[in-house]
């Protein structure tokens, strides 16, 4: 072994390219894609019993494309309702509502789903970008603790 | 032929922790930049004792003169 190295990632992407790492972060904490809307009309109905939390995923940054500004993604699980949206400042963020759930139980399920995003958007370009590189996949594996781990062989003249 | 091989672990919020092995001496720097480029941030670096071998490209000669 020569060095190990730790990176904290940013996410700078278009709005496609985190829309998939967001599906596939849903799929993998169970919850179900819901449609996805294109106008800011389109929110949920907050009741008094319906709490509601607010997260900005940190280093991200969504590019607008040909795509509209307001586009959203939301998931469903178990009466928890989140939404993935851009916010004024172009940061990645996520709300998260859901009736009979405290606030701490909200933000717990946004945290673990931002940071699962995150994972996957991370997942997919290292994918792709060492692909293109001529390096080889040769394993990929999930842990115990949800860590995905790639072994990656890069042969050189 | 030099076969490199990396071990990239994605922790549950997306940090990269990445072991880089089969690369003597500071190649190992361009990959770390490679990968700074693609992820982000470089948080830590630790070398190990490879590191500090000479390059892979590097031509020790020894002469002696009498």
């Amino acid at each position: 072994m020569s060095a190990v190295a730790v990176f904290a990632p940013i996410v700078i992407a278009s709005w496609p390219a985190l829309g998939a790492a967001v599906a596939s972060a849903a799929t993998s904490l169970g919850f179900s894609l819901a449609d996805q809307a294109f106008d800011s009309a389109n929110q949920n109905q907050n009741t008094e019993t319906t709490q509601r939390v607010d997260l900005e995923i940190p280093g991200s940054e969504v590019v607008l494309g040909t795509l509209g500004r307001d586009q959203r993604i939301r998931l469903v699980r178990d009466g928890v309702e989140a939404t993935f949206a851009r916010d004024a400042r172009g940061r990645a963020s996520v709300c998260v509502t859901g009736e009979g759930y405290s606030e701490e139980v909200l933000r717990q399920i946004g945290e673990e789903l931002s940071g699962r995003m995150v994972q996957h958007y991370v997942l997919q370009k290292l994918k792709s970008e060492l692909d293109a590189r001529g390096m080889n996949l040769v394993e990929e594996t999930v842990d115990e603790n949800q860590a995905i781990r790639l072994r990656v062989r890069h042969w050189q003249n | 032929m030099n076969v490199r091989e990396y071990e990239i672990t994605i922790g549950p919020t997306g940090e990269v922790e990445l072991h880089i092995d089969g690369i003597k001496g500071k190649g190992c720097l361009e990959v770390v930049k490679l990968f700074e480029s693609l992820v982000g941030e470089v948080r830590e670096v630790r070398h190990t004792s490879a590191f500090y071998e000479p390059d892979d490209d590097v031509v020790i000669r020894n002469e002696q003169h009498h």
